[in-house]
């Protein structure tokens, strides 16, 4: 009986996605989920979002969790390396990185069955499906190793989506092949440049083969990737350049922070952040809480707090150069009491907000209000993800349809930006002892460091559209920042220290903390234990959230790697078959 | 060879019955009395036989012969036997009965001053448990014998034949309402009748003179004295610099200063400020930089700042004839409760116009028409939400006043207070909101009498609802989070239609001692929905000093065109994408055949067998088409000869049935296709790098299952009826098991199966078994009567299986995750089952830490946990089973006596045994959640060295496993209540006196409702409704709960002309 025949209102039914419209906007959806927001289970969680606030800055010691010690509990236990299982954290990550690569997945089934595009375009949609998937899934892999892979073929009908991450004797599966092999392919048949910037070109595709090569610690193999696409004007062969055709420098460092100048020569891949799109949440939604709070841009909410410890990494010496063994002793940067007066990295207040020191044009950073829990998240604000005060309501949200619209922005958030790739090359130099390379490579962004123009000052007004204060007369501190000298990483010990040190100066705040800790580390327990629980050492003893959680130790071997979510082992593993065994340790 | 009989129908009294019906047994021929009690009709031939019946009398039978009139004096009825009642399409003497039918004293229930009849329904009918909030207008938990689904257990209503809603209903108007709870009585509606049936009829014109009533009242409704309890401004500041000490920090609370005692500022803008402080002259006040606030150095009891005295009105009018030929009735009814939280109501405009016409001995047409108008603001969906202004009450500190110095609201925008808001300014900006609601429902129908046993009836009807609701929200520059966020302001609209149109035939005959009726039907039911909603924001500011916006310029026309989003509604009014709302438009259908067999042999012995086939919309062709079928059986003990010598016993009847039903209540109704679609949020993406444009993307929204199919609920009831001591005592017990199997469910998908939720699939059993008791006394001695009724409901309730392997499910409730999940769906458990650790004491000391079980952040003074396992440490399997939020039983008490013109009446209702988890602790016994209010228990009673005894923790200010970061058996309290619902006190003016002024009837009452709630429960009311009704897997937690136990004092009238 056509009675009883009622089709579905407002949705598509499969087949008719079948063409050209259909498996672009498949693939335009497979995108938005870079924002790690917004999966139909998963939906808008603080948890997933890009920028890995939770996993890579505050559990890297780079940040506290922030606002008063209740609040987003879940991430005191990340901040403390005190996490388990069941950690709702973890399985919100985990939906949207897989619900990213069945997006990924849908445009690859669907091309097979869509007849009105020419194979050229099928060729490259195809490899901007297989750039997200292996990006997905490398996600998946730095948080917790033993990752299951999802291709095409595992789909809800073929009821075969319990996919393991073991094999048949019980032994976990490495991915990492798998995840070569899609970015291969994504290298293969990207094109040079993209009608729209926001997508994956070739040069991308070959920076992040070689960051997934680096992660895998084949440095010859990520280096003859980087090289691919390091300009001549870094001392490099290769010709790589953005999406829109610009070839790959470094640009003022606040450009990479600012949304009105993002998308630049610098951004390789980026999560493209929009505002005002009537979508209400498709900013730069997984740093929402990341605000100063209450009175300052955003009103809320004073998490992410840049930690003490980090804060004094910024210390130089009377040569310009980090103080790579003493930097977080005594006295601390902007301690009320007894501040540091010394000399200071100035990308500290690129990266943070400080006490007494201008924060854009909002005026110099409040000593009270900001922090919302000043007895447990130090001093400092968070930066590099927030708007300046001419830019509200224009690159931030004003749409009410999400409760904090106006800690939605459009910054976007960098997962590969040309510095990244000129210190990772310089990891690779060093490692295959190349050490006049690795200097260079590392010298090229201290430079910009040290380019005045890019400081912050007192007493000016600060050029949103330009990204730099208008006077430049008044420093806001004492900055001296300087290249290394000629030589100076002749012994590889000191520099690959340097080298580290330098990613933790110029990417801090950046999610990737964390991460790059736990691939220097590689599973040895010498790295990344012993920086850690340094850092708790000395944070104990500030007003920070370690002085009530003063038992917080990271446990070698162990917090490397975040436990995969209880609750999918439970569902994989329900009809009695293991399918995903949890990570030794937990 | 008819001939024409006429005659006088009287009471023992000698006075007319009016409106009593004479019919000609074996056939469908009837007649009613007039206004004198006469009454004419044609029998067939002289062997008929004339039934007179009315309600209240004993029915009386009596040969025609060669009589032409015939003069019957009936017998005051002394049970209630022969009263019919409406059951599934049809109408069956009680005594016929043997399904499980409960029907509902509606004079009882209209006792209970409320606007929404469902929440009168509480305590009124065995084996109906109602949960409910005070929220004007607020929606209940209703569940027949038990929760029958994890979803929505909502029992289908039918109004005068046709799906309806219970809850606009003007209460004055129902005649009666009958529950049906078993297969025998609900099989009849088939896929739909799982939950339940809940068959309404409204008041129809009675033979006589026109008849006015008037029924009116008005009265006040009292918040409750105590609140939460909430610790003052000074016991507030000592607890949270208590925290700072006890977690050997330096005290750095922003407003209290760093010393060991606090130090109570004068103000709290400027941060900690003193008298003389130049900030605090009020010429440098400055919304935002220097929004100066005195401190509440007292404390701001936010509870009454939110909670006040409110009237309620009613008032009914109501006409209504009826003749030979036709009945009508019309009613009007204005209700109106304001609700003790400040601005919010429910008011209503109702009318109702029922009618028939007899067009001649064989042809019947009348109608039933419904049309209200409401509104009710405020949303009382927001009830049970750790956001809404009540959960405010106990989250905002009390060192914040209400206003600041200037009149413009005062908040934790003050450094240091928390991040609550202010509660009066969450609710004073709604008070412009508009809620628009008017609906119509009813049908009309037409009945033929057709050869000599058959009747033919065919009836349509339905209701159309158009909703229309708006509301502003204001730049809250008051609060310490969002503050600046834009204004906007967004319209909403909604249309819900459905149709049903419904066709039976009859056939009823006795032949000797068989008495048989069969009913075949054919039913078609078509429901369509759909919504859209208008934002703009970034309005003009008329109130620049306070950023409010003159409501005359909330149109869609103000503000920038680039903010304005609109979209579809999902039937629960939010954005977001949720599997039991789906987005609207919606549509769905069902088209049904039924039959029904009712024999009985001799009113001795009772059978009855119902069918019917139903085809729904919502699942696939190859799963659509459902058969249900029931069979009852009852023996009327006491009619056999053995029995006559019992002399106490009036009546004992036997009962038992088996039947299967279904149920569609949870179904997305798309469920069975794979689909895509586009959402700017869920799948655009500024792939041009634009910052504020997206190009539209595509995603998987659904995964589609074509083997679901409905949930099925097998439910055998057995029972007896029992009249006693002369009819005096009527007594009903019965025993019922349902089984509910294909449970529909969405169970978890892997993530790595991608986005698109699971589709509902049938898996996973429940079951529920219980007793329902009903008992009614009536007496009297002399002038004084009495009657005391009695129901008793209780379910015991079991997840019986989940689908295969999946060993539990956790359940997020939508009132807060911050614990995540509250209650654990686990086979062996009842639903709603609160699951964590079990907090078996605080830790006394070091050496109490050491010698206990491992525990991540031990220390003295913190949580010790139950090492359920007993492995030695304490970890995720610890977890255990602490708490059934379900009753032990229900039951409810009413009483009623009269002596001459007085009557008194009581309700009381009572449950036992359910279990309540108290959030609200959560918020005011850890100074280290938020800093805002605290409760006096934890303020005045912490745990200390000293003071080893107290329940609450040890304050501090860190957040870890033994303090405040999971959900634990602390927050677990004891939630029976008896509640004193309604105590009237009645007086009939005597009639000699109201004559002259064309007066029938008088009476005057006042009342008291809510007179007293008797529990253990520290918050203000145990009983707590689920924070989403449609989700039965979690409720019973307080989560900022509209009180339903405030005291109501009404006086009221009745007048009838």
């Amino acid at each position: 009986k056509n009675f009883l025949d009622k089709k579905p209102l407002g949705a598509f039914s499969p087949d008719q996605l079948y063409n050209a419209a259909g498996v672009q906007g498949l693939l335009v959806g497979a995108y938005h989920m870079v924002s790690g927001e917004g999966g139909v289970t998963a939906g808008n969680n603080y948890a997933s979002g890009a920028s890995n606030w939770a996993f890579g800055s505050v559990a890297g010691g780079d940040s506290y969790k922030g606002s008063t010690p209740s609040d987003q509990g879940d991430v005191v236990f990340i901040e403390t390396w005190a996490y388990n299982a069941n950690n709702p954290y973890f399985n919100l990550k985990w939906q949207a990185v897989y619900d990213g690569a069945q997006r990924a997945n849908d445009v690859i089934r669907t091309m097979a069955k869509v007849t009105d595009l020419d194979d050229a375009s099928k060729k490259v949609m195809l490899a901007e499906a297989y750039f997200l998937r292996a990006h997905f899934h490398f996600e998946a892999k730095r948080m917790w190793n033993n990752v299951p892979f999802v291709d095409e073929t595992i789909t809800y009908v073929a009821n075969n989506t319990n996919v393991p991450n073991i094999d048949g004797s019980g032994n976990y599966i490495d991915i990492w092949p798998k995840i070569e092999a899609d970015m291969q392919k994504a290298v293969n048949d990207l094109p040079d440049k993209q009608p729209e910037i926001g997508r994956a070109n070739k040069s991308a595709a070959i920076a992040y083969l070689g960051k997934i090569y680096l992660y895998e610690h084949k440095y010859a193999l990520a280096k003859a990737q980087f090289d691919k696409i390091i300009p001549g004007t870094y001392g490099g062969s290769g010709n790589g350049q953005t999406s829109g055709g610009q070839a790959y420098r470094l640009v003022n460092f606040q450009d990479n922070f600012n949304a009105a100048t993002d998308n630049s020569a610098e951004s390789i891949f980026a999560y493209q952040s929009v505002v005002n799109d009537g979508s209400g949440t498709n900013g730069n939604y997984g740093d929402v809480l990341g605000f100063p709070n209450s009175a300052g841009p955003g009103g809320c909410c004073g998490f992410n707090n840049p930690s003490i410890s980090l804060a004094n990494s910024y210390k130089t010496d009377a040569n310009g150069l980090p103080l790579l063994d003493t930097y977080n002793s005594t006295p601390n940067v902007s301690d009320p009491a007894a501040p540091y007066a010394g000399n200071l990295d100035p990308r500290i207040d690129l990266t943070m907000g400080r006490p007494g020191i201008p924060f854009f044009d909002w005026g110099p950073t409040p000593t009270n209000t900001w922090v919302r829990d000043p007895g447990s998240n130090g001093y400092f604000s968070p930066k590099k993800n927030v708007y300046s005060k001419s830019q509200q309501g224009v690159l931030s949200s004003t749409e009410t349809s999400f409760w904090g619209p106006t800690q939605l922005d459009a910054n976007n958030v960098n997962l590969i930006r040309f510095a990244d790739v000129l210190l990772w090359q310089a990891e690779c130099e060093i490692e295959l002892n190349n050490p006049d390379r690795a200097l260079a490579l590392v010298n090229y962004v201290r430079k910009r460091a040290a380019d005045p123009t890019g400081w912050v000052y007192k007493n000016s007004d600060y050029d949103a559209g330009a990204g730099k204060y208008k006077v430049q007369t008044t420093t806001a501190d004492n900055y001296l920042v300087k290249e290394y000298p000629a030589g100076a990483f002749a012994n590889k010990t000191y520099a690959l220290k340097a080298i580290r040190f330098e990613r933790k100066l110029e990417l801090a705040m950046e999610g990737t903390r964390f991460f790059d800790l736990a691939r220097w580390d590689n599973n040895t327990g010498t790295v990344m234990a012993p920086e850690l629980n340094a850092f708790a050492a000395a944070e104990k003893v500030r007003p920070t959230i370690f002085a009530i959680n003063n038992t917080s130790t990271f446990t070698a071997r162990k917090n490397e790697y975040y436990p995969i979510p209880q609750q999918q082992i439970d569902i994989e593993n329900a009809f009695g078959t293991v399918n995903l065994k949890q990570n030794p340790g937990y | 060879q008819q001939k024409t009989i006429t005659g006088k129908v009287t009471d023992s009294n000698n006075q007319p019955i009016i409106g009593a019906t004479v019919t000609v047994k074996g056939s469908n021929v009837a007649a009613q009395t007039n206004g004198e009690g006469h009454f004419t009709i044609s029998v067939p031939g002289t062997s008929a036989l004339l039934v007179f019946s009315s309600v209240g009398y004993e029915p009386q039978e009596m040969p025609v012969g060669s009589n032409i009139v015939l003069n019957v004096s009936l017998k005051t009825a002394t049970s209630n036997l022969n009263e019919v009642v409406i059951t599934g399409y049809t109408a069956q003497r009680k005594k016929d009965i043997t399904g499980s039918v409960a029907v509902v004293e509606v004079d009882n229930m209209r006792q209970i001053p409320t606007g929404t009849p469902e929440k009168a329904l509480q305590g009124q009918a065995a084996g109906v448990t109602v949960v409910t909030s005070g929220a004007p207008g607020g929606n209940s938990n209703i569940r027949i014998r038990g929760i029958t689904s994890v979803g929505s257990t909502d029992p289908l209503v039918i109004i005068d034949g046709t799906q309806g809603n219970l809850h606009d209903i003007n209460v004055n108007d129902i005649e009666s309402i009958q529950v049906l709870k078993d297969a025998g009585a609900a099989a009849i509606y088939g896929v739909r009748g799982s939950n339940g049936v809940i068959v309404v009829t409204t008041k129809r014109g009675k033979s006589g003179k026109v008849r006015v009533t008037y029924d009116a009242y008005l009265g006040t409704q009292r918040p409750l004295k105590d609140g939460f309890n909430i610790a003052n401004t000074q016991e507030t500041a000592n607890a949270i610099q208590q925290g700072y000490l006890n977690s050997g920090l330096t005290p750095g609370h922003k407003q209290l200063g760093t010393g060991n005692t606090p130090v109570i500022p004068d103000y709290i803008t400027p941060t900690a400020a003193k008298e003389g402080d130049p900030n605090t002259d009020p010429s440098t006040y400055k919304l935002y930089d220097n929004q100066i606030t005195k401190t509440n150095k007292v404390g701001t009891d936010w509870f009454h700042e939110i909670f006040k005295p409110a009237p309620i009105t009613s008032h009914n009018l109501a006409v209504s004839q009826g003749t030979d030929k036709s009945t009508f009735y019309l009613s009007v009814n204005y209700f109106d409760q304001q609700g003790t939280m400040i601005e919010t109501y429910q008011k209503r405009y109702s009318a109702r116009i029922n009618t028939t016409f007899n067009l001649n001995n064989k042809i019947r047409i009348g109608e039933n028409a419904y049309v209200f108008y409401k509104r009710n603001p405020g949303l009382p969906d927001n009830n049970q939400d750790e956001d809404n202004a009540i959960s405010m009450s106990y989250r905002e500190s009390p060192l914040i006043p209400v206003y600041d110095i200037k009149g413009n609201f005062a908040g934790t925008g003050s450094q240091g207070l928390g991040n609550a808001k202010n509660p009066v300014a969450q609710l004073r900006r709604t008070a412009n909101n508009k809620d628009n609601d008017w609906q119509v429902q009813g049908n009309v129908f037409a009945e033929v009498d057709l050869l000599k046993h058959f009747t033919a009836r065919t009836s349509f009807g339905g209701f159309f609802d158009n909703h229309y609701w708006n509301m502003f929200s204001y730049t809250a520059y008051e609060n310490a989070e969002n503050n600046k966020n834009p204004n906007g302001f967004t319209e909403n609209y909604m249309y819900n239609t459905s149709w049903t149109w419904t066709n039976t035939l009859t056939y009823n005959t006795q032949i000797k001692s068989h008495n048989i009726k069969v009913l075949v039907g054919t039913e078609a039911i078509n429901n369509y929905q759909r919504g859209m909603f208008g934002t703009r924001n970034g309005y003009p500011l008329t109130g620049p000093s306070n950023l409010t916006v003159d409501p005359s310029l909330w149109t869609l026309l103000f503000g920038p065109p680039n903010g304005q989003v609109t979209g579809n509604l999902n039937i629960n009014g939010g954005t977001n994408i949720d599997n039991k709302n789906p987005a609207t438009p919606i549509q769905s259908s069902l088209y049904s055949q039924f039959g029904r067999v009712d024999y009985n042999f001799d009113d001795r012995y009772l059978l009855s067998g119902t069918l019917r086939r139903d085809g729904s919309s919502v699942f696939d062709k190859s799963q659509r088409w459902g058969v249900f079928p029931s069979v009852t059986a009852g023996w009327r003990i006491s009619r056999e000869k053995f029995f006559g010598s019992v002399s106490w016993l009036n009546e004992l009847k036997l009962r038992g049935g088996w039947g299967k039903l279904g149920s569609i209540s949870n179904i997305n109704p798309t469920n069975a296709y794979t689909l895509y679609t586009q959402s700017a949020p869920i799948s655009y993406y500024d792939i041009n790098g634009t910052n504020n444009t997206s190009t539209l993307g595509i995603y998987n929204s659904q995964n589609g299952n074509r083997q679901t199919t409905w949930e099925e609920d097998i439910i055998t009831n057995v029972g007896f009826d029992a009249n006693l001591l002369e009819n005096k005592l009527t007594f009903s017990l019965e025993w019922y098991k349902k089984a509910i199997s294909g449970l529909l469910f969405t169970p978890n998908l892997a993530a790595t199966a991608g986005g698109p939720p699971a589709p509902f699939v049938n898996a996973g059993n429940i079951q529920n078994t219980g007793i329902d008791i009903a008992a009614t006394y009536h007496g009297n001695v002399n002038d004084f009567r009495f009657d005391i009724t009695g129901t008793f409901t209780s379910y015991n309730n079991k997840v019986k299986s989940l689908p295969g392997g999946i060993k539990y499910y956790d359940q997020v409730s939508s009132g807060s995750n911050r614990f995540g999940a509250f209650s654990r769906l686990q086979p062996g458990e009842a639903l709603g089952a609160f699951y964590g650790y079990q907090v078996v004491g605080l830790f006394q000391s070091d050496d109490d830490v050491n010698k206990s079980p491992k525990q991540d952040a031990a220390a003295p003074g913190r949580f010790k946990f139950k090492d359920a396992n007993g492995d030695g440490k304490i970890s995720d399997s610890d977890r255990v089973f602490f708490g059934n939020p379900n009753p032990k039983f229900t039951a409810g008490l009413n009483l009623e006596a009269s002596y001459k013109g007085f009557d008194f009446s009581a309700f009381f209702y009572t449950s036992v045994g359910n279990d309540v988890i108290n959030y609200v602790r959560y918020w005011t016994d850890f100074p280290q959640v938020f800093d805002g209010a605290m409760s006096k228990d934890a303020a005045l009673n912490s745990w200390t060295p000293t003071n080893t005894g107290a329940k609450v923790p040890r304050l501090e200010r860190g957040a870890n496993f033994s303090t405040t970061t999971n959900f634990n058996s602390y927050y677990l309290e004891n939630g029976s209540f008896l509640k004193c619902k309604s105590m009237v006190l009645g007086y009939n003016i005597p009639s000699a006196k109201i004559k002259q002024f064309g007066i029938d009837r008088l009476r005057v009452y006042i009342q008291a409702a809510n007179l007293f709630t008797i529990t253990k429960y520290t918050g203000l009311d145990p009983e707590l409704t689920g924070s989403d009704l449609r989700d039965n897997t979690n409720f019973g937690i307080d989560f900022g709960n509209f009180p339903s136990n405030q005291k109501n004092y009404l006086f009221g009238v009745n007048v009838t002309f």
